[in-house]
Parts: structure tokens; sequence; C-alpha cells
């Protein structure tokens, strides 16, 4: 493993430990939400030994012994599954399980993003120059999130439909954001 | 000689066309992943923060353009086409055709390839360092592309075959020879018994009418009243054959009775070339193959060809007999026979015998440095010990027969088994 290989994969694992850590506070203590936490954690765990395990080795045609031959399964059905797909669902679903808290759930909306960036990094082996051209977009968008969350923490004056209301306000500022972005 | 920079370097590789297959990225997938997941728990939960988490990522994808090549050109390029075991070598890969998108070059290796960290290098060209570590024609694995757009949403990936190189084995360290007693009367480095042009002084004698003036012993004639000449001794060359035996693949790959028996057999020859002595070499495998005594650098790398499967001069297929029946050519009489062997198979032991018989120079290098695996149960145990005794007795019955026998582990260098043959003449016994 390469040095930076090690410094992307940490970084990943941190912000997912990070991601996980801050939509289980506090912690549910019934319903879904041990599952979902358990979940989220393997999720975590098993993204960051996917970068670690990088590409499948190419010289499958050695005979191995059982163990080793086993080991190299494992790795490869670790490999298959969609870790971080999965993580970003459960962590989400546990941030939905809490009753609402924008500027929290806009903090984990920045650290989902960040944790995004840092396995594609680790993924592909590539630096953190190659993100250059994106900049822009990502301060969009955080600004986007800061939005999103100052709508979220206005007061509504009629209940169910303020708070729709809010919430599609939010969904076309993201839409109008990206056909500006598109032109 | 073996030096790397006496090997052939590769001819510059045609450039070839390949078509990416291209594809959303696992980085796109997961954005789609973000976005989805936020704008449907926003909806569900009705909160608009969740619109918020997936707003960034939805941008990011908004950045998505169409227009990616079609084709890209790629030539490989590989800094030596020859190799010895361990030599680092560079490919040099070139990809063309790609536009504003960046390319990652990743080379998934076959058996016995280790590939390096590498680089895009000067002249846009990538440089991936790559050793070989044991010897034989290795396919150098595949190289697999990927092409990324700027905001790395979309993939083009492409496999290209990496060419194939010759690994040759990485000869042991040998720098003294076990020379004959009768060597041949041929012009060589080798100071013989009979006197001659050499340089090695052997004695003075009386002078006779013909011989050089230059070589009276004055001191020697002051002394006895008569002229006396100094004596050299000839020089000559002697023919060597080395028989590599390659029938039995034991132990640790790396470091079985075939490694250290090409090893050594590279080792020796190298050896024995250099002081332009004739070396012909026999390979011992499913088939006997061969190449007669030659001689010069050239002569090493037809050696190297032959381990490495290349045709020989002629091939044998009775393996029975295989070496018995090798002509005069492969086998000269009077040369010195070096075999490098785990001693396993029985037939070759009886061909040993049978050349000691028909009188030629035998010096058996013995490799075989592993033992049979197995549970520490007592009947295990008591199969090893017969295998043992029988290895010994095969070993006490060639030297009972002359032939000189010496273990050489493959680490250290040839010269220290060699040293009790290598110190004084081997004497030619018929």
């Amino acid at each position: 493993m390469t040095r930076q290989l090690a410094r992307t994969a940490g970084a990943a694992g941190l912000l997912a430990a990070a991601c996980v850590a801050w939509s289980a506070t506090p912690p549910a203590g019934r319903g879904f939400g041990p599952a979902i936490l358990a979940a989220a954690v393997a999720c975590a765990i098993l993204s960051v030994v996917r970068l670690v395990l990088g590409t499948a080795p190419g010289d499958a045609l050695v005979y191995l012994n059982p163990v080793l031959s086993a080991a190299r399964q494992s790795a490869s059905l670790i490999r298959r599954v969609p870790w971080a797909e999965g993580l970003v669902i459960t962590v989400l679903v546990l941030e939905a399980l809490h009753p609402p808290r924008p500027w929290h759930t806009g903090l984990l909306g920045v650290a989902l993003v960040a944790y995004l960036f840092a396995v594609h990094l680790a993924e592909s082996r590539a630096r953190l120059a190659v993100l250059r051209p994106q900049v822009p977009l990502l301060a969009v968008g955080l600004g986007l999130v800061a939005l999103a969350v100052a709508a979220a923490m206005l007061p509504a004056e009629t209940g169910t439909t303020g708070e729709l209301m809010a919430m599609l306000a939010a969904v076309a500022a993201v839409a109008v954001g990206g056909l500006a972005l598109q032109r | 000689m073996a030096a790397q920079q006496d090997l052939p370097v590769a001819a510059a590789a045609a450039t070839r066309q390949v078509r990416p297959q291209w594809s959303a990225s696992a980085h796109a997938r997961r954005l789609i992943t973000l976005a989805l997941a936020g704008l449907i728990i926003a909806l569900i939960t009705r909160r608009p923060e969740f619109a918020g988490v997936a707003a960034p990522a939805v941008l990011l994808l908004a950045a998505w353009r169409p227009g990616r090549p079609g084709q890209v050109g790629v030539s490989v390029r590989p800094s030596a086409t020859r190799l010895s075991e361990g030599e680092s070598a560079d490919l040099a890969v070139s990809v063309t055709g790609y536009g504003d998108h960046s390319a990652d070059l990743v080379v998934h290796p076959r058996y016995a390839v280790v590939p390096g960290p590498g680089g895009l290098a000067e002249g846009g060209e990538f440089r991936l360092p790559f050793q070989v570590t044991r010897s034989g024609r290795r396919s150098l694995g595949v190289l697999e592309i990927t092409l990324r757009d700027r905001c790395r949403l979309t993939e083009g990936r492409a496999a290209v075959e990496l060419p194939a190189v010759d690994c040759y084995p990485r000869a042991g360290a040998q720098q003294t020879r076990v020379v004959l007693s009768r060597l041949p009367s041929r012009l060589g480095e080798h100071p013989s018994r009979s006197p001659g042009e050499g340089l090695e002084f052997t004695g003075v004698r009386e002078f006779v009418p013909g011989d050089r003036q230059r070589r009276i012993n004055w001191p020697a004639t002051t002394r006895r009243g008569r002229l006396q000449l100094n004596a050299f001794a000839a020089e000559r060359t002697q023919n060597v054959v080395i028989i590599a035996d390659t029938s039995s693949d034991v132990g640790e790959p790396g470091s079985t009775p075939v490694d250290h028996a090409l090893r050594g057999s590279a080792a020796a020859a190298r050896a024995y070339l250099a002081v332009r002595d004739r070396v012909g070499f026999v390979i011992y495998q499913g088939t006997v193959r061969w190449i007669p005594p030659g001689l010069g650098p050239r002569h090493y790398y037809r050696i190297m060809d032959l381990m490495l499967d290349g045709p020989g001069l002629a091939e044998v297929r009775s393996r029975d007999a295989g070496i018995t029946r090798l002509p005069r050519a492969a086998l000269p009489p009077g040369s010195l026979i070096l075999v490098f062997t785990p001693l396993l198979d029985r037939r070759l032991v009886e061909t040993l015998r049978d050349l000691r018989e028909r009188g030629f120079s035998i010096l058996i290098i013995d490799v075989l440095n592993a033992e049979p695996s197995g549970s520490r149960d007592s009947l295990s145990g008591l199969a090893r010990r017969i295998w043992r005794m029988e290895q010994q007795a095969i070993r006490f019955s060639l030297r009972e027969l002359g032939i000189p026998l010496v273990h050489w582990d493959g680490e250290q260098s040839l010269d220290e088994p060699l040293a009790p043959y290598a110190r004084r003449v081997l004497v030619t016994r018929r």
C-alpha cells in the first residue's frame, strides 16, 4: 500500500466514522435504529477495507492453499458490493429517524460529500489536484446546503403546508442551480 | 556478459487503436445515490435540509458533458525483451487521442511479474517499471487504461495485452574453474602438462638447434657450461558439457532444483566461456535437447535461449537413453561433464553411470534442497528416513564409481563446493 493510498483511505475511514457517529447521535434505543446503525458501521468498515484491497491480483491461475483461496474469495466479495452507497443510504436514514435538526443534517451532507471524494481519490489512486475543476461546483453546492438549512430553520406559520412549501423551495433551488450550471 | 546493456533493446512498437468501453464511473454512481437518497427522504419526511444534502451531488452530476473519444492509440515498448531474474526494466507506454480526458494506467501482472510504481515521464510517455522474478518466457500481463472526463463522472476502460519477455536465469557466482589433466590439443588458456609456447614456466632444458634464442636462461647456462633454455607449458582449451536436469521441480517456487540447475548452469557457462573454453549444453527434461560446444558471448545467449525452451540443435525424444545416444559433436571425447541435478530421476543416474564407464570425466553438482513434506507421525517419519537413505545410497554408489559429487544450496558461490576440484587439475581416469 502506497503512502498516498494510506492517506486517502485513512481520510475516507475517518470521514465514514464521523458520518456514522454524527447521524447516530443521540442513539435511538428502539425501532429500526440499532439495526440501521449496525448496517452503517458495517458499510463504513467494509468500504475502507475495499479501498485497501484495491484491484484483484492477476495471478489467479496459481495454485493457492485453501486458506488463501478462501481469503481471495472473501476479498472478491468485498470488492463486488458497493459499500459506500450503502453507507450513504444508511446514514441518511439514521439522520431521518431523528427529529428535525437542520444544521446537524447540513453538516452531515458536507461530510458525506467529502467522504465520497475521499473514496474516489483512494479508489482511482489520484491526487487531490484532479478535483480542481469541481471546486466552483462544490462551492455553489455548499451554498445551496446553507440555503436549504436556513429554509428549514425558518418558523412555519401554517404547519404542514409551510413545511411542504419550504421543502419544495429547497428542491427548486437545487434544480435551478443545476440547470443554471449546465448553460 | 549478462549485463543489461549487452541485451537487445526492443524495437519501437506500432501504435494500436483500441476502443474504450464507456460507462458511468463509480464516483458518479455514488453521487447519484446521494442525490436520490437525499431528495427521496426530503419528499417523504418533508424536511428541506435533506434536499440541501442532495444539492452538491446534483450540481456535480449536472456538470456532465457529452463527447468522448471513440478510440485511442496505444503503443507499448519494453526497454528490454531479455532480462535476468530480478532485473528491473521499464515499459514505455504512449497513449494518444484522448483529448482533455485524463488517462490512468494499471498493469495486471501475470505470474512472476512484479510491477513497480509508474508515472508520467518526459515526452508524455508513461513509464511503468517491472521485474520478472522467475526465469522463463513470461507474458507481462494486461495493461488496463482508464480514461476519465474532467468531472470524473464517466470512465472509458480498455485493456491491452502486454508483450512477453525472455527472463534468463540469474547466473550464480563462479570465479574458479575445474580443469582436466588431459586437454585436447587446441589453443586455449589452460596450462597443460605438455611443453609448448605458453606463459607458465615449467623448467629448464638443454638448447637444441631451432630453439628461439630469446628463451636462453643465462644463469643456468653459466652454471652448467652448456646452453640452457626456459621451458613453458602449452596452453590448451577444454571442452565442457553442462547437463541441466530439469525433470524434477520440487520445493518452493523460485528455489526448486530446476531454478538452481539453470542458475548453476548459467554460472558455469559464463565462467568457462570467459576463458575461451568450448561449452556445450544439454537440457534433460521431457526430452533431451542439446547444442554442441561453442565459443564466445553469442554462444552464451544460445545456451540461455535453450534454457527458455528454445530450439536446440537437435532433440532426442527418448529420455531413457537420451544422453548416451547423443552424437560425438554434443559429447566430445575427453570433455568435462558438469551435471546440475537433484538426482531424483533414476534414468539420469543410470545414464551418468554409463557415461562414467565410457570414460567421461563427470562432476555432479547436487541441487536438491528440499525434502518430502508430510505429517509428523511415525509412519511419515519412517518414510522420510527411508527416502534419505535411498538418496544417500545413490550418492555413495556414484562416488564409488569415481564421480565427484558436491552439494550446492543455490545461494552461496559455486566456488565453495567446487573448491576441492578447482585448486588442482582433475585427473582423468579411464
